[in-house]
């Protein structure tokens, strides 16, 4: 019996055929095991060296380099908050604090005792001008309070399908959205003073 | 002098989609390229822009391309470093949300100017959204056949291909990410040889930045000259800023090369919160050695940043004000540092835990005159070349430049044990 569905298995071995070198294959075959295990276990991750044609001890050295891959497990929604300093300068502090307490854990990677959430705090993510904000189910949320992450909570805590889906299908509406506070839906380019002599 | 570039069209619905971007004349550029142009032609092109990297180097564009050997044999490959991760910075993810397919083009356009026939776009994990935007973008491009084995119908074969990175700020180093594209850890490599002589598996590489590659299809729609006719006298252009922490409108704004500090702080970005004064800012992404409140009307010019030390970098302006404390900053940032060393050479992997240290007992009152001596040291330990990267740099440049502009702050926790800012930095 192994780790790793069969049908998976062969997405794996079939990986390799998309890249100048098979070795490049390591990191998406990775993501596909913990995509359906929810972390990567030591049995999955010989699995795919296997199917890979590599060893073991290389495919768990990469694994462990990067923070995306997770070695034990986690809640099935993972909160990724961004501490770096844009994110601290508004409050993330506060927000992990209050995000322990709704999720009911101690500290970063305890999963609660429903299996459904776990958190972690990590370094910047690219969206400092929305500090503070987090990444969960592969999405961004941003200019935190407590009530959005007791929404956030709540939402995935409720039984019914309520939940967006991963990823919109269409992303038109974004763009409006990437000015939170000014209401503007493009940054002019301002003619003003340059550097002397030009 | 001049308008927009890279925001130019950024008001237009769906931009994102290949059908409104083309209304507005995108891939005019790629099939001008393909269809009447040669390599180097391209490549003089941009070197009449005068454009410069965008993803904190500062490196003339069209050198770069110059420097992939014409005769190589084998494949050459554009990699494009969309593994924006710099703290501060958020403009390549806005610049691929808004419009992917300026990024593709661009990357097209690059491939062409090295004789490459694909590029692959490193996109770091954390970005869903932007990677499906440009799954789509790529997938119209090649349903239109402006991508593909025939693009515009012509012999030269183009492609763009994706890759997820998985969490690692190293992997903005071009070599970590050129590791980390084959499979491997993000660990940067020792240079010579250069990825233009030997980079992604193997092969001649030239890696660009996301927006450095956004602005070539417009250089090539309007000619290099039109777009050097903005910005300073030597550093050419508009470039992307990002605007975070204490202002009243954070955000991503396209500015012309060589507007002050000031015009973006306090007029693009709002300004400051109400009863709050600005203390320092990082004028291009915590790697950028800080600038006190004295020297916000210092320019964005790229060479006169350097001058005065620091530099533009990524474009990250990470702006701190007087309720928060420079101390507690610097060891935030340093954190930080530790945590992405990649642990391959000893002077990053051992000073930055050096530093996280030292800045522990400090903040825990234990400081003393030997806490303000050890990060004195451990500052110089990690700049000077003795990294195998940039990261050991940028540590030992926050201690460095902190200390330099705030030593008060550091004698105040060190030597007596207080924060000048007291109650009011509840955080940070």
């Amino acid at each position: 019996m192994s780790a790793l569905s069969p049908h998976l298995l062969e997405e794996i071995k079939a990986l390799p055929a998309n890249y100048p070198q098979p070795r490049s294959a390591v990191m998406p075959a990775l993501d596909l095991a913990q995509e359906e295990l929810g972390y990567l276990t030591p049995e999955a991750m010989s699995e795919v060296a296997v199917a890979l044609q590599l060893d073991p001890g290389y495919v768990e050295g990469v694994a462990t380099f990067y923070t995306l891959f997770h070695l034990q497990p986690v809640g099935k929604h993972r909160f990724y908050v961004c501490t770096n300093l844009s994110c601290t300068l508004r409050g993330a502090e506060e927000i992990v604090d209050h995000l322990r307490g709704a999720i009911g854990v101690r500290e970063a990677g305890e999963v609660s005792g429903d299996g459904l959430f776990s958190y972690e705090e990590v370094e910047c993510m690219g969206a400092c001008e929305y500090a503070p904000m987090c990444r969960i189910d592969h999405r961004y949320h941003y200019d935190l309070t407590a009530a959005k992450i007791d929404q956030l909570v709540a939402e995935r805590k409720s039984p019914s399908p309520a939940r967006p889906t991963p990823l919109p299908p269409h992303p038109a509406g974004l763009r409006p959205a990437t000015f939170p506070t000014s209401g503007e839906a493009t940054p002019p380019v301002k003619k003003t003073r340059k550097k002397k002599g030009v | 002098m001049g308008g927009p570039v890279l925001t130019e069209w950024f008001a237009t619905p769906d931009l994102h989609k290949l059908a409104a971007y083309e209304k507005l004349g995108g891939y005019s550029a790629l099939r001008k390229v393909v269809t009447s142009m040669t390599a180097q032609q391209v490549i003089d092109e941009v070197k009449i822009s005068g454009l410069r990297g965008r993803g904190g180097a500062d490196f003339p564009t069209a050198m770069k391309w110059s420097f992939v050997p014409k005769d190589h044999p084998g494949p050459k490959y554009i990699v494009v470093n969309a593994d924006e991760s710099e703290p501060g910075s958020a403009k390549d993810r806005y610049l691929m949300e808004n419009s992917p397919h300026a990024l593709v083009e661009g990357a097209a356009i690059a491939s062409f100017a090295i004789g490459g026939h694909s590029a692959w776009i490193y996109i770091r994990g954390e970005y869903d959204l932007p990677y499906e935007m440009l799954r789509e973008a790529i997938a119209e491009a090649h349903a239109k056949g402006y991508l593909g084995t025939h693009p515009f119908g012509t012999g030269h074969a183009l492609d763009v291909r994706l890759y997820r990175g998985h969490g690692a700020y190293i992997c903005g180093e071009e070599t970590a990410l050129l590791e980390s594209l084959e499979g491997k850890r993000a660990q940067p490599r020792s240079r010579p040889p250069f990825p233009a002589v030997k980079g992604a598996w193997g092969q001649p590489t030239a890696v660009n930045n996301v927006e450095t590659l956004s602005t070539v299809p417009w250089i090539i729609r309007n000619g290099g000259a039109e777009y050097a006719k903005r910005g300073t006298e030597k550093a050419k252009g508009t470039r992307m800023v990002t605007v975070s922490g204490d202002v009243k409108k954070p955000g991503n704004y396209e500015i012309v090369i060589g507007v002050t500090y000031r015009h973006i702080i306090e007029e693009l970005a709002g300004g400051y919160l109400p009863g709050r004064k600005l203390k320092v800012f990082w004028p291009g992404g915590s790697s950028a050695k800080v600038l006190p409140a004295s020297m916000i009307d210092t320019s964005t010019d790229l060479d006169g940043l350097k001058a005065l030390g620091t530099m533009g970098g990524s474009g990250g302006i990470i702006v701190m004000d007087d309720s928060h404390c420079v101390v507690k900053g610097a060891a935030r940032l340093l954190r930080f540092y530790a945590h992405e060393s990649c642990g391959k050479c000893t002077p990053c992997r051992v000073g930055g835990n050096w530093a996280v240290r030292t800045y522990d007992r400090i903040l825990a009152n234990e400081g003393s005159q030997l806490e303000l001596g050890v990060l004195e040291r451990v500052a110089d330990g990690l700049q000077n070349g003795r990294c195998l990267c940039g990261l050991g740099d940028a540590a030992g440049w926050v201690i460095e430049s902190t200390m330099r502009h705030f030593h008060d702050e550091y004698e105040d926790h060190c030597l007596r044990h207080t924060c000048n800012v007291g109650a009011v930095a509840a955080h940070a």
